[in-house]
């Protein structure tokens, strides 16, 4: 056991005019700290490369993840993929990338763009074996890991990108790695550095792509929890066992509500400071409290973040925006979608009266609604979740 | 002298932004930024007749249209 964890986001585009896209990633996670990532490129475009990539992605993750041999899957994808009446094969590239126990990484190659492995954001050279399954040569390198090992995989429509509008010969591996290494630098989450290589792709295609473009990128990085707070306590009296509890969490705490910061400023004996400044007119101001990272407004707060978390988890097209912005929502959405691994939510049940006004679009539900739909989507991005209600 | 704007969720909806940039806006325009001291705060708890304003320890109700009126009347008549 190690405390590293493994960061997986990915993001396609489609090919120009096609509503389904021909790559497929599919994740399987057998227990908490082991995951089989495989993407998938199915021979086409539309329907039919859909079928063929979440077809075999799907065999392979599920097939690999009990415990079967790379043999194996090879053989029953051969054998179960519909053949391609233009073409006569029945064919779809993939990559495998097979986490054990977030201590080794198995690669397994066939056919799709080398994966790029950075270490210490340098280009890590590892080394391949070359397999023959059913005449297929099939690539697989096994790699222990190491803190801030960041593994990129890609479909054919990323070093495609741009021929013949930007490139003579399209994006070369070298460029990518070098795109990468820089995108590396920035301390990105695996989602958005996955989106801004796809962005990158869509770009060098004149906005047209002409091929679907895939990434997927794994960060190994050590594990950060962060607690937020978020609401008063249903009992008056159990607040100060809530802010106890809270506070004695490692990690950063993030408070939100106007109510309970000055419940956890009582219990801290320190003064609330609120700012006035408002970096973006929907969102209230944050404020400072000594012994919290950061003290926000409640509610409408949280509800941005609920609308980035959303975004994040589907389009990303919004990530330009909270990736910089210095409003409440942006902040926590930040520290949440990327700094953290494991969240611990402290939520409290208070039913506050002022809210219960019929012309504020406010009410206790909505608030137990955000918490709801907030860690559902944190839990997809890959984030441990634990919520403690009070 | 103080003055206290709420700017907690319900005051944030009733337009507490506009009533504090008003405010920024005033003070400045008439060179009173040394005599008064605008701050924020979560929650007053009189959400239903928010905007909350404090001065000092007396408290209004302001709203972001009786701003202008509320800054005559309670802020430049008292200070000079």
């Amino acid at each position: 056991m190690n405390d590293l964890c493994a960061e997986i986001g990915y993001r396609s585009i489609n090919h120009h005019g096609e509503e389904l896209c021909g790559d497929h990633v599919e994740i399987v996670s057998g227990d908490e700290n082991s995951n089989v990532i495989v993407l998938a490129d199915g021979l086409g475009s539309g329907v039919k490369a859909n079928i063929l990539s979440t077809l075999t992605s799907k065999i392979i993750s599920t097939m690999l993840s009990a415990g079967m041999t790379i043999e194996n899957c090879v053989e029953t994808i051969a054998a179960t993929l519909p053949v391609c009446s233009v073409r006569g094969v029945a064919y779809s590239t993939f990559t495998i990338i097979n986490l054990v126990n977030n201590e080794e990484a198995e690669i397994i190659q066939y056919d799709n763009p080398s994966v790029i492995v950075l270490r210490n954001y340098e280009n890590y050279d590892y080394p391949k074996t070359e397999l023959n399954i059913g005449g297929k040569k099939i690539y697989k390198s096994v790699i222990k890991l190491q803190e801030d090992d960041i593994f990129v995989a890609m479909s054919d429509g990323c070093p495609h990108a741009g021929i013949g509008i930007s490139y003579n010969f399209g994006w070369k591996h070298e460029e990518i790695v070098d795109f990468m290494q820089s995108v590396a630098m920035g301390g990105y989450n695996a989602k958005n550095m996955a989106t801004m290589l796809t962005d990158e792709c869509y770009r060098l295609y004149g906005g047209e792509p002409g091929d679907d473009a895939t990434a997927c990128v794994v960060h190994i990085r050590k594990r950060c929890p962060i607690n937020i707070l978020f609401g008063p306590p249903s009992n008056r009296n159990d607040g100060d066992k809530m802010m106890s509890l809270f506070f004695s969490k490692a990690g950063k705490h993030i408070i939100c509500g106007g109510t309970t910061s000055g419940i956890a400023a009582k219990y801290l004996g320190k003064e609330i400071e609120p700012t006035l400044d408002f970096p973006d007119p929907e969102i209230p101001p944050i404020a400072k409290l000594e012994g919290a990272d950061l003290v926000t407004e409640g509610v409408i707060t949280v509800n941005k973040v609920l609308e980035y978390a959303k975004d994040f988890v589907s389009e990303n097209t919004k990530y330009s925006h909270w990736e910089y912005a210095r409003d409440g929502a942006s902040l926590i959405s930040r520290m949440l979608f990327e700094e953290a691994t494991d969240i611990n939510f402290y939520v409290g049940q208070a039913v506050n009266p002022a809210h219960q006004n019929p012309n504020l679009p406010i009410n206790f539900n909505i608030k137990m609604n955000l918490v709801k739909e907030l860690t559902e989507c944190l839990s997809k991005i890959g984030k441990r979740i634990k919520v403690s209600y009070f | 002298m103080k003055i206290t704007v709420c700017i907690g969720s319900s005051c944030h909806l009733k337009g507490s932004r506009q009533v504090v940039e008003q405010l920024q806006y005033l003070i400045s325009e008439n060179n009173l930024k040394d005599k008064v001291d605008l701050g924020g705060t979560f929650c007053m708890g009189d959400c239903q007749n928010g905007v909350c304003v404090k001065i000092d320890d007396k408290a209004y109700s302001v709203d972001p249209d009786t701003t202008n009126e509320f800054f005559k009347t309670e802020v430049l008549a008292k200070i000079s």
